[in-house]
């Protein structure tokens, strides 16, 4: 791991406590007595409670255990010195003034403690979640072997229900979603030339909230009586009447969702305000306007999901109805709810990798993005219609029958700005001079894939094919295409592109290629014949299934196995070249974005003079075109109108 | 753009349909469609699928020309040309998915409206889905576990659920529904074909969702009259195999005189002996207490996971049937 802190010695940092301080300074020896304590509070709370009111029982595990998932993660992050600041501040203590010496890191361990450098930020973002992914993958090849044959071989149902359940929630709260905030929490400071994020502390707590959402998830599958079982969209009343491991599930969620809504306030107020002067909207790259459309999706749709799993908890805890049918509640409010953040949640794991594919396609091709307007006009468009769109999900669920028409229209229409994108990354690879590198395989196998995915989505969009797909291996053979042959291939297109820029170190293209190659097969043998038996017949989340389906589901769990086997060439590759690669220059690819015309990594506050936009970012090809001056004397600060200023 | 390389575009488009047609063609995507429903389905199915064979094979041209034209060599440090955009060309591919969503909206429209046409004179069946059995009531007020349809009648399907969402689904029918605690659904099935189709639960419905299966039989008219007369006696089995198998107990349980093969609850192959450790009264007594009030006893290495409403849901005559083709299985 290389020094990412040249300036640091400029800012002295704090004397290293000693004796019983060390104890009460923020770090992990804190932590270890502070969630002990606050768990302690957690148990207490309730108990007392209870027994001022004479409640009985006093024990009552699901109260317990839902006050504890809020006591301890907060004692975790106490202890941890995230809210230091804030407190210092409320009690009236002098704050300590940011003297930016907790900034870079020095060895790896400083990725293991609160810190407020947005370059570090992203990195423990990236790491946490690739984390994650591996985990969430090796429970899908655990469910695969026991999907392997028909009946049931190493795990019972309800085993069988957790593994898919949190396959499931963990690639899509703790994967996909954050780990394009770690990439963009990484890039986009720097590609607007900005010295970090507008809330550094902020950005810290976003972080820290994510391995604790993790945590819980992964805790609960443990449980005595089984782990959260009611698939990932946890409907009710299913999930009110699970085991109490599914207070795990409703909790996990709230956390993750919590960090997911901290940083897209960021990234908003971020590319608001911070950006470099010159830097007008139509001067924004791609991959800053899709962030931006991406955090707006979060902060608006996030708090429903939110909702969803608070009610389906006070069905269970404090004995409401909002989803029981006995009690009068309304058993399809849940999925009304839940879709209305799931629907655009889709976009929100696809719009941030679609601003990656064009950074990486129009450096690739050495041409400027096709139709940079209309690109993000699209998104815009995605967005709003996003909101539109969510009973899709619902055509069979014995919703209002008259809304399942208007929503077929809109979830069609939104293949119309979809497809404009498809066709501008095309048209910017046409008479380009295109260089196959890692992320560029990457991005073309995310454009064959995606547009596989699309037109399956046209099928579903469909109420009448809806009807027959829903719910069949047809889904989970769609759902794939978008979210891995989509998403994840944008995400190692992303992790490929800007590896050099984060690490200092250049990644080794053949095993990179090596690596694309083994995924791209992979995936396609596991992922396209669930299409065929889901149309055949083959219901999803089933631990056994009928003999007619075995040869084909073989096949499809060996094909697995590759494909999580060519996830091991990737890790070597970015673990190995990290620790030895050959150190990498500031501009590899010879992009004209700002993150690029820094050194890589980027010196400790991103700029060492506040660069001047002059121009667009993708201006490849047009002899003597700049997107920006750095080293230009520091402008004077005036008041800008951006709008149409290009 | 140049002559040859519309002719070169034009010829890999050609080559990518029309193996994107032999891969549609050859491979049986769908079963066979059983019910006019299914049939209106299916149409919806190639109409869509003739379109995305036309835009995959456009973008597969696009693609694997450039990949093969564009390459840069190993020195090549240039960029290629400064093109921004090209209004016109943005307009039309805009206009063109437009026109085909629509295209494709307006037919799914028409036959979503077919599809949900009963006629006059339904024959009107209730279907009340729960952990994890099906239960088919007809107008006369007999109920079975599995389907019977007469050949060429719409049936109009009044689903509901007691206790969590299930779906009903029969895949050569196509039409699906969701069964919904306190809701009741309408779907309308109009079989073509004499056949067997298996009914799957598509919606994940807790431990024994994998198992809750059950079957429909479509009979000739007369045939159906006939078995309506007869008082829809279909199984041959002993009058405790058909209360074991309405009230869905293959979903939990192993027991090899009905070929249940379940793993969710404990094994019914051996009760007697199962009866003699738990030590709660003859075997009789102790299959129906199990059964009336599973939580009264838990076998080794279960959990209280058995609903507790058998008791009321099956009546006394049909749980003593039961009851005495457990005992004697065992």
């Amino acid at each position: 791991m290389t020094d990412v802190a040249h300036a640091h010695d400029l800012h002295a940092a704090p004397p290293a406590p000693t004796g019983w301080h060390r104890l009460t300074a923020a770090g992990w020896l804190r932590v270890l007595w502070v969630t002990p304590l606050f768990f302690g509070i957690g148990v207490a709370l309730p108990v007392l409670l209870r027994w001022a009111a004479d409640w009985h029982p006093l024990w009552k595990g699901s109260v317990i255990l839902t006050v504890e998932l809020v006591t301890t993660p907060i004692g975790f992050l106490a202890g941890l010195g995230v809210f230091d600041y804030w407190a210092y501040y409320a009690s009236g203590r002098p704050t300590r003034p940011e003297d930016h010496s907790g900034h870079g890191a020095h060895s790896w361990r400083d990725y293991f403690h609160v810190n407020t450098d947005h370059k570090v930020i992203g990195i423990q973002y990236v790491v946490t979640t690739f984390f994650f992914f591996l985990v969430s993958g090796f429970f899908a090849l655990l469910f695969r072997a026991e999907l392997a044959q028909p009946g049931d071989q190493y795990f019972n149902p309800q085993t069988f229900n957790v593994l898919v359940s949190d396959h499931a929630a963990l690639m899509i709260f703790l994967f996909i979603v954050p780990v394009f905030a770690g990439l963009g929490n990484y890039v986009i400071p720097l590609m607007i030339g900005a010295g970090d994020m507008a809330f550094p502390r902020l950005n810290a707590l976003s972080f820290w909230l994510l391995p604790i959402g993790g945590a819980i998830l992964i805790t609960g599958m443990v449980m005595p009586g089984g782990g959260p079982s009611a698939g990932w969209t946890c409907y009710a009343p299913l999930c009110s009447h699970q085991p109490l491991g599914q207070v795990f599930f409703n909790m996990g969620v709230q956390w993750a969702g919590t960090s997911s809504i901290m940083t897209a306030l960021n990234f908003l107020v971020t590319i608001i305000t911070m950006r470099a002067p010159g830097m007008t909207f139509w001067r924004m790259p791609l991959l800053v306007w899709a962030n931006f459309t991406t955090s707006l999706l979060v902060v608006i749709a996030t708090p429903f999901i939110a909702g969803s799993q608070f009610f389906v908890l006070f069905d269970r805890v404090l004995h409401t109805n909002f989803f029981e049918p006995g009690g009068g509640g309304y058993v399809l409010g849940y999925q009304h709810i839940f879709w209305f953040y799931s629907h655009p949640a889709v976009y929100i794991m696809i719009l941030p990798g679609f601003g990656i594919i064009s950074e990486v396609i129009a450096v690739m091709s050495r041409k400027p993005v096709f139709g940079y307007r209309l690109m993000a006009l699209s998104l815009m468009a995605i967005l709003v219609l996003g909101f539109s769109v969510w009973a899709h999900h619902m055509f069979v669920a014995g919703m209002a029958g008259w809304l399942r028409v208007p929503m077929m229209v809109t979830s069609m229409v939104i293949a119309v700005p979809t497809g404009v994108k498809v066709f501008s990354w095309l048209a910017t690879m046409w008479n380009g001079r295109i260089r196959f590198t890692t992320p560029m395989l990457f991005a073309l196998g995310f454009l064959s894939m995606f547009v596989i995915g699309g037109l399956s989505g046209i099928y579903l969009a469909s109420v009448p094919i809806d009807i027959h797909a829903s719910d069949t291996y047809f889904i989970v053979a769609h759902i794939h295409y978008v979210l891995f042959g989509g998403s994840v291939f944008t995400i190692f297109a992303g992790v490929y592109y800007w590896f050099p820029k984060m690490t200092g170190r250049m990644y080794n293209e053949r095993l990179g290629q090596l690596h694309f190659w083994l995924t791209f097969i992979g995936f396609n043998l596991t992922f396209f014949p669930m299409h065929y038996i889901g149309l055949q017949g083959m219901p999803r989340r089933v631990a056994d299934y009928a003999h007619r389906f075995a040869d084909i589901n073989l096949f499809i769990s060996i094909a697995s196995f590759g494909l999580g086997a060519s996830t091991l060439v990737f890790l070597y590759n970015v673990i190995n070249s990290w620790a030895h690669g050959p150190v990498a220059e500031g501009n590899p690819w010879r992009a004209l974005t700002l993150e690029w015309q820094v050194s890589s990594p980027p010196p400790i506050f991103n700029f060492d003079e506040i660069p001047q936009v002059v121009g667009h970012p993708y201006e490849y090809g047009v002899p003597g075109a700049k997107h920006a001056i750095l080293g230009a004397p520091r402008p004077v600060p005036v008041l800008t109108d951006p709008v149409g200023a290009d | 753009m140049r002559r040859g390389s519309i002719i070169q575009l034009t010829a890999i488009g050609l080559v990518a349909g029309a193996i994107c047609t032999a891969v549609a063609l050859a491979i049986p995507w769908l079963p066979v469609a059983g019910g006019q429903e299914a049939g209106r389905i299916h149409f919806v199915y190639w109409f869509t699928t003739v379109i995305a064979i036309c835009v995959f094979s456009v973008v597969t041209a696009v693609l694997v020309y450039s990949v093969w034209k564009f390459r840069a060599g190993p020195d090549d440090d240039s960029d290629g040309p400064p093109t921004h955009g090209h209004t016109q060309l943005e307009i039309v591919w805009t206009a063109i998915p437009a026109v085909l969503v629509t295209a494709i909206s307006i037919v799914s429209a028409i036959v979503l409206a077919q599809n949900g046409h009963a006629g006059t004179n339904p024959l009107v069946i209730k279907v009340e889905a729960r952990q994890f059995a099906w239960k088919f009531t007809y107008p006369n007020g007999t109920s079975f576990g599995t389907l019977t349809l007469p050949q060429g009648r719409h049936v109009k399907l009044d689903i509901t659920a007691d206790d969590v969402i299930h779906s009903f689904w029969v895949p050569q029918l196509s039409q699906k529904q969701d069964a919904v605690p306190g809701q009741h659904n309408f779907i309308v099935i109009t079989p073509t074909h004499i056949a067997t189709y298996p009914v799957v639960c598509t919606e994940l419905c807790g431990l024994g969702h994998a198992l809750m299966r059950s079957q429909v039989d479509i009979l000739a008219p007369a045939d159906y009259e006939k078995w309506v007369a007869q008082g829809g006696t279909a199984s041959s089995g002993p009058p405790g195999l058909a209360v074991f198998q309405q009230n869905g107990c293959a979903g939990c349980h192993t027991f090899k005189p009905a070929l249940a093969t379940g793993n969710v609850g404990p094994n019914l192959d051996n009760l007697a002996q199962e009866a003699k450790q738990a030590n709660r009264g003859a075997l009789d007594a102790f299959i129906k207490e199990s059964i009336v009030k599973p939580q009264a006893y838990i076998a080794p290495g279960f959990t209280d996971a058995m609903p507790h409403t058998f008791g009321t849901q099956i009546p006394p005559d049909k749980l003593q049937q039961l009851v005495q083709y457990l005992a004697k299985g065992a």
